[in-house]
């Protein structure tokens, strides 16, 4: 058996261990790279931006993905709220999935610990945990009075009566909702809230999904995506480019300064999307080897039962 | 009467739901507010039904000592502390619930998930050939875009993200959009069958 041969008859159990390697070698030893702005990521940043230090303007965040995809997805939500919260942005949380709740509840405190002036009521609600079956009757209900649609908030206070929904009444003034998702992009909200109410609707989803997306980001149904880590990683770099600095945004700015990952002074926390793209970094060029030698292997054998045959 | 029944129902309310979304009327809007609290409760009845079969089976299981009957343990332990301990102390930041949230659930579905880079660096390693010009695109395309996804592609050449998301935007999305648009038309098509009754397969062999 030559070289080629050994190579074809590998055994997984190695490839797992050098995967398993490629990830978890670049998380524990933390090295700078560069992270690169995308166009459908600064739109999501720059409209949530235009409703900084505003009492009649809202984003709301649809927690639509249990714990499995959090690697992706929790640093997404995390990014947006402390923008939201640096930049006192009012926010409303929610989710239809009962294993959602708990997810909403860690991303805010996650973020809070950051913010200790922030308070539930004033600065942002959570809707909290509402059954699938009154998605529908929510989505298009909020379009007349979000307090109607849903009367209380996850603590089972009602919303009509929190400090925040005095200038909010529904997507007039609550015009972004950005759903993150590990099997949806938005279609709900932009098949039924938007064509009728005028809500723009962005989406935080996997990577796997991105492709999918596509269509309706040209279409305009999407304003933006955040896709997977990388989209996470992007937004969590404008954030610390200008939001924490009260810098307004630039896309210049954005697409040609370096922030550093390599800094102490900001939190794990808040940038666990870009320490996690080193990984996914290193393990995307392990998978390209895999494949370029995978191929010349098959080539060879190829060409030696050629010539024997 | 065991097939007329559900099918005059799925035919009847078909027709009502169809008639509310086009007829913005009051006399629509009040049966549709009466229905959903019929599913508010059918759906709490749903939620005891399901934890009902969970404890027929898996006590089953356990009872006859039938295989792997210890995971079933492991199932029934958990469904009873969890619900517990959500039960008793709530849900909020602090509580055991959230302990078991942060400490059990998160690491085991984000293994579970994670799994997936390994299957995907395998197959790519075993599967993943040349074999035919339309192969040949698709590996291509797919080195393209996986390198563009990292940092490292926009640091080899500007024109890798370019290329990728050309690849993107413009064959993916016609691919994607002609999808989408075959299974929108033949979900209208499969639900015109069934509001016209013409699709029973819903209802099962009848027997």
């Amino acid at each position: 058996m030559n070289f080629f041969e050994k190579l074809q008859a590998l055994d997984r159990r190695w490839i797992y261990l050098l995967v398993a390697l490629a990830i978890t070698i670049p998380l524990v030893v933390v090295f700078d790279s560069k992270t690169y702005t995308t166009t459908p990521t600064e739109n999501i940043y720059q409209l949530i931006d235009s409703y900084a230090g505003r009492d009649d303007r809202a984003i709301m965040i649809d927690f639509l993905h249990d714990a499995s995809t959090m690697s992706e997805l929790f640093p997404m939500e995390v990014a947006i709220l402390r923008h939201a919260f640096q930049r006192k942005v009012k926010v409303f949380t929610i989710c239809f999935l009962e294993t959602a709740a708990p997810l909403v509840d860690y991303a805010i405190n996650t973020v809070k610990e950051e913010f200790p002036d922030i308070q539930s009521g004033v600065d942002y609600i959570n809707i909290g945990y509402k059954p699938g079956a009154l998605y529908l009757p929510i989505v298009l209900g909020m379009g007349d009075d979000i307090s109607e649609a849903v009367k209380t908030d996850a603590e089972g206070r009602q919303l009509a009566n929190l400090p925040m929904m005095e200038k909010i009444k529904n997507y007039n003034e609550m015009n972004l909702v950005i759903e993150t998702s590990g099997s949806g992009f938005g279609a709900s909200w932009f098949v039924y809230a938007r064509p009728r109410f005028g809500v723009n609707v962005a989406a935080g989803i996997t990577a796997v999904m991105a492709a999918d997306a596509y269509p309706y980001i040209q279409t305009g149904q999407l304003v933006g995506i955040l896709a997977g880590l990388k989209g996470a990683a992007e937004y969590e770099k404008l954030v610390d480019l200008f939001a924490i600095h009260d810098k307004p945004f630039s896309r210049e700015i954005a697409r040609t300064t370096h922030v550093s990952i390599t800094d102490d002074t900001v939190p794990y926390k808040f940038k666990a999307a870009r320490i996690g793209m080193n990984a996914q970094t290193v393990v995307h060029i392990l998978i390209i080897l895999f494949i370029v030698i995978g191929n010349i292997g098959y080539f060879i054998e190829r060409r030696r039962n050629k010539e024997l045959n | 009467m065991k097939r007329q029944i559900p099918l005059a129902l799925v035919i009847i309310l078909c027709f009502l739901f169809v008639g509310h979304t086009f007829i913005p009327h009051k006399i629509s809007d009040n049966f549709y507010q009466w229905w959903l609290s019929w599913v508010r409760t059918m759906t709490s009845f749903a939620v005891v039904l399901g934890v009902m079969s969970l404890f027929t089976v898996h006590w089953g299981k356990i009872s006859r000592r039938m295989p792997n009957w210890q995971y079933s343990i492991v199932t029934l332990g958990a469904l009873v502390f969890t619900s517990a301990s959500g039960f008793i102390w709530g849900t909020q930041q602090g509580t055991p619930y959230m302990w078991l949230f942060k400490n059990v659930q998160m690491p085991m579905s984000s293994t579970m998930f994670s799994l997936l880079a390994f299957y995907i660096a395998s197959a790519a390693y075993k599967a993943f050939r040349a074999r035919s010009p339309e192969a040949t695109v698709l590996l291509v395309s797919a080195i393209i875009v996986m390198i563009a996804q990292v940092p490292i592609g926009m640091a080899i050449s500007k024109w890798i993200p370019e290329i990728s998301n050309w690849i993107l935007n413009v064959p993916n999305l016609a691919a994607k959009r002609g999808v989408a648009l075959g299974v929108g038309l033949g979900g209208t098509a499969v639900s015109l069958k069934i509001m016209l009754g013409i699709e029973r397969t819903y209802l099962g062999s009848g027997d």
